[in-house]
């Protein structure tokens, strides 16, 4: 009287166990997988080192007098750590009162050219902006400038004359995309953008 | 003996079949599933002989003078799934039918009177349905739980969304998709959660810790969203939705089809599309803030009330532009930008996503498989991978600008298995472990120093949790948990970076491979977390209801906190992390009051949480780099309390008119330092007028204000620096609140019967009707412009 049920009973459960066996495998499989994954991800293979390529470590602003081609001023910021990292800056030289030089501009990270390779080729997006302060120092962009934004002269041919004996600093900064430049008064003023450079050197005289 | 009368036996049998003797007596007994008790007055309807009969107190019934053959019954009881069965009959027989709580057997929790599913009953949870989240489908998670009273979001921009709740975010909140814990990179600030709020049916916020199932380290709380539970019905529905908005020209298609079988079978389909251009502000164009977002989700499987399994794929794809104002240089940018009061980069309208911006991908899957035994509960396994990979894409010089400054992949495996015992209906007991391992790649090919190191990670969790009914009123319930967590990362630290942090005197013994200008080093980290929760529920007169809840909870440093080390853009800061973190503890007590009558409900909840070792950034130091000036942030630890106050009240003036009141208090103090903490979400109310009219196709209008005040409580980290042009020190303003503001939205939708089973609604929204101008505390861009102007948003779902 009771075997129908009984055997009904036995064949649902066989049913499940079967089922549940069958999912008991996929989980150990899933398990076995797991431990795989571990330990393949347990070798030595240590990371490989990363070195900044965006770093600009070394700006120099070498002023050379027309008329005298030993007298230099030279202007330098290191950063051995590159952008995100300290930053050193050194004068060397001092201007000669009524002097006129020429600016050369050297933007590096460690040894490949920042400025030829990557600044000059995307002049339209650059512009490089100057400033003093307590140094009678005038400025103009030269007429075989690179061309930076808008018809605006890049800054990297520049034209410098020292006035009057002052002591006072020197400022450069290079805008990356700015939204407007003008340079008009040879310094150049920008607006928007992001600063890729801004350096204050101070204490450059004019004897 | 016995074989002589089996024999007899047999032999009465075989001549009583051959005579189709109806004489059979078919005695059966109504047990529940659950607890294997008898049934009583549950209605047995003989679909054999078109006749009823009801169960005995001890849940036995009997049918008399049956024929050979196959009697099929059709048992039904209040609260139970309706069961059919067909019974073979060829003697006198006994069967045995156990019924289900049909309501149990389709959410797995607690129904309360609402009808709402809860995962706890001691904690503070609120729901989203369905009907709420379909109005967000043009929207971000972070974006419809902002609708919950104490939940916000920090944003970035505007389309960058990460839930706040009581104060607390990222690693601190822990987001569940269906069953799967998220690991999506989840530590940083301006990392969205990878989850398209379209695969998702219902979700549920739990403020602080309690449903300790789900993880010890939710200090903040648990997000969780399910799919829409399969129904045991031959059947084939789907529900496609349209939607467009003015603001930033945006579209999104979301559609999902699901077919459903009686035997239990289910399969579900469903995938999203959205885009948009740039966003305006009232003034202005949000240049560069286009979204174009791509989600894909399937799955599968067999659920029936004994047992069940399913398979679940979903795929993510969300590129996002950043505001380009945003990306400043030194601290003179962010500076100007402060000061100027509108963006400094304004271009026209474009659908075009340029640097900087986000390009995520993620994939889940998870296999799943349960059964329930009898008188025992339910045993529930479960094996999720998750892949996320997170590029960031910067304002780089030349060829560079298409490499990502920030590559990080992400791969998670785990394994889950869960015991419910609900046996005995007051007082069920849920118990279970976790493994998981995690790997982080951080590709060296970005040319810029790793953000997170490469790590494995491994977690290992046990629980246990019980919850008592002592009285029809009153509920308790008491959890335990205890989580192992191990971090084994291999970071290169810069020598300068690793003398100034003081590492080598305490950690010389981690390097194990040194460079010109680098030391690679092999931290690992081992953290033991207890977890504690316990609480009650007591109802009483009829309408009022109080939970207390009081929770123990521990974090260990996420990869950020320990070894952030670099240049974050658009916040033209240096973060930098500490390995010499310990594990934030958290002390959580909650108490929620509420009311509710028929015109009338309201809720209160209030919590205090003390934070032991809470981690924060904060400015401290400057850097003068080759760009300029930069400010120098560290992860600090201290103690730090919350505390505050939520409330969300409604009256209905009549069957077609409601006002309902959403406000959030909260303050947050560092103790230590006896600052206020930072980013903690203003005081804030939202006033909402209903009018719905049933009749008239279920039309429903409804305004809404949102009222958020300025922030008076702040840290003050504002810092100065010299321009060393002109020895001028100049003030950076990074930490003055926006001025409170008060916007105004308008929702109406009404939906259409095209057919029997299918309709069409339609839904018209006006966000910031007056096109008021604001800027909010929490959006990491205030700094750089207004936020969202005017947006008509018309949306067209279709359900068939």
């Amino acid at each position: 009287m009771n075997t129908q049920k009984q055997n009904f009973k036995t064949m649902k459960t066989n049913y499940l166990n079967l089922n549940f066996m069958k999912t008991t495998k996929v989980f150990a499989s899933a398990l076995l997988c797991l431990t795989l994954f571990t330990s393949c991800s347990d070798d030595d293979d240590n990371p490989t080192e990363v070195l900044e390529e965006e770093l600009i470590t070394n700006v120099t602003l070498t002023f050379t007098n027309n008329a005298n081609a030993e007298d230099v001023v030279v202007l330098s910021s290191v950063a051995p750590d590159g952008q995100d990292g300290e930053s050193t800056e050194n004068v060397t030289g001092s201007f000669t009162t009524g002097a006129t030089y020429a600016l050369t501009l050297g933007l590096a990270a460690e040894d490949e050219d920042v400025l030829n390779e990557d600044i000059i080729p995307e002049a339209d997006e650059h512009f490089f902006v100057y400033a003093v302060n307590g140094i009678n120092l005038t400025m103009t962009r030269d007429n075989d400038d690179e061309m930076g934004p808008d018809e605006n002269k890049l800054g990297v041919k520049t034209t410098w004359i020292a006035g009057e004996s002052s002591t006072g600093n020197l400022q450069i900064s290079l805008i990356h995309e700015p939204e407007t430049v003008d340079d008009s008064n040879g310094f150049g003023s920008a607006t928007g953008g992001s600063e890729d450079i801004n350096i204050t050197f101070t204490g450059v005289t004019i004897n | 003996m016995k074989y002589y009368l089996l024999a007899i036996l047999y032999c009465v049998i075989n001549i009583a079949n051959s005579q189709q003797n109806c004489t059979h007596i078919l005695s059966g007994n109504v047990h529940d599933f659950h607890d294997g008790s008898p049934m009583s007055g549950a209605t047995i309807y003989i679909e054999t002989f078109n006749t009823y009969t009801t169960t005995s107190i001890n849940g036995d019934f009997t049918i008399n003078n049956l024929c050979n053959g196959t009697v099929t019954l059709v048992v039904s009881h209040i609260g139970c799934k309706t069961k059919r069965v067909d019974i073979q009959v060829n003697s006198n027989t006994s069967y045995e039918i156990n019924m289900e709580h049909h309501t149990e057997a389709l959410n797995e929790v607690q129904i309360n009177s609402n009808g709402t599913t809860r995962l706890t009953r001691t904690a503070q949870e609120t729901q989203l349905k369905t009907k709420a989240l379909e109005r967000f489908s043009a929207f971000s998670l972070g974006d419809a739980l902002n609708q919950i009273s104490g939940v916000s979001s920090i944003n970035t921009g505007s389309t960058i969304i990460k839930p706040i709740i009581n104060g607390l975010h990222s690693s601190r909140i822990t987001t569940i998709t269906n069953g799967v814990r998220l690991q999506d990179q989840e530590w940083g600030i301006e990392h969205a959660p990878s989850v398209d709020i379209n695969a998702a049916d219902q979700i549920s916020v739990v403020k602080g810790s309690a449903s300790l199932a789900y993880g010890g380290d939710a200090i903040g709380g648990i997000i969780i969203t399910r799919p829409a539970n399969p129904v045991l019905k031959d059947t084939l529905y789907g529900k496609t939705i349209f939607g467009g908005s003015s603001n930033g020209k945006g579209f999104n298609v979301n559609t999902r089809i699901n077919k459903n079988y009686e035997s239990g079978w289910f399969s579900q389909l469903q995938a999203s599309y959205k885009k948009n251009g740039d966003f305006k502000a009232p003034d202005y164009n949000l240049t560069n803030t286009g979204l174009n977002a791509k989600a894909l989700s399937a799955r599968f499987g067999k659920k029936l009330f004994e047992s069940g399994f399913e398979v679940y794929y979903s795929f993510l794809d969300n590129e996002i532009g950043i505001l380009g104002a945003s990306h400043v240089g030194s601290a003179f940018d962010l500076e100007r930008a402060i000061n100027s009061g509108t963006p400094v980069l304004v271009k026209d309208f474009s659908y075009k996503i340029n640097e900087p911006k986000q390009d995520i991908t993620h994939h889940l899957l998870k296999g799943s498989y349960f059964k329930r035994f009898k008188k025992f509960g339910k045993v529930n396994l479960q094996y999720d991978y998750q892949n996320n990979q997170r590029f960031e894409f910067d304002v780089r010089i030349g060829d560079r600008r298409l490499i990502p400054a920030v590559d990080l992949k992400l791969q998670t495996h785990s394994l889950l298995a869960d015991v419910k015992l609900d046996a005995n209906l007051n007082r069920k007991i849920n118990f279970g472990i976790m493994t998981r391992y995690q790997n982080n790649f951080a590709n060296p090919n970005t040319g810029v120093r790793r953000l997170i190191p490469d790590y494995d990670k491994y977690d290992f969790g046990t629980y246990s949790t019980i919850q008592m009914r002592l009285h029809s009123d009153l509920i308790v319930d008491a959890g335990l948990r205890y989580d192992f967590n191990r971090i084994d990362a291999k970071k290169f630290y810069r020598k300068s970076r690793w003398r100034e942090r003081g590492y080598n005197t305490d950690f010389s013994n981690i390097i194990i491979k040194e460079t010109p200008t680098q030391f690679l080093t092999n931290p690992i980290f081992n953290y033991h977390n207890i977890s504690v929760s316990t609480g009650l529920n007591y109802s009483f007169y009829k309408n009022h209801k109080i939970i207390v809840n009081y929770s123990l909870t521990s974090r260990p440093p996420n990869a950020s906190e320990l070894f952030s080390d670099g240049l974050h853009h658009s916040a033209s800061r240096f973060e930098i992390g500490d390995i010499r973190f310990n594990k934030e503890v958290s002390n959580r007590a909650s108490l929620s009051y509420a009311y509710s009558q028929s015109k009338f409900n309201f809720l209160v909840e209030t919590f205090y949480n003390r934070l032991n070792n809470f981690i924060y950034l904060r400015p401290l130091d400057f850097i003068k780099t080759i760009r300029g000036p930069f400010a120098l942030w560290e992860y600090q630890q201290t103690n730090a309390e919350l505390f505050g106050l939520d409330f969300t009240s409604t009256y209905h003036f009549n069957d077609s008119l409601l006002w309902q009141n959403k406000t959030a208090f909260i303050k947050g103090y560092d103790l230590n330092t006896n600052l206020p903490l930072i980013d903690i979400p203003a005081f804030n109310t939202e006033n909402e007028i209903v009018y719905n009219n049933a009749a008239w196709f279920d039309f429903s209008a409804s305004l809404k204000s949102d009222w958020i005040f300025e922030q008076n409580e702040y840290p003050n980290f504002n810092f100065d620096i010299e321009n060393r042009l002109n020895g001028e020190m100049i003030t950076i303003d990074i930490s003055s609140p926006p001025p409170a503001y008060h916007v105004l939205h308008f929702y109406s939708e009404a939906t259409f019967g095209l057919g029997k089973h299918t309709h069409l609604n339609v839904g018209l929204g006006v966000n910031n009707i007056f096109n008021t101008s604001y800027r909010n505390y929490l959006n990491r861009l205030r700094f750089f412009a207004d936020d969202l102007g005017r947006n008509i948003t018309l949306q067209l779902t279709l359900n068939y």
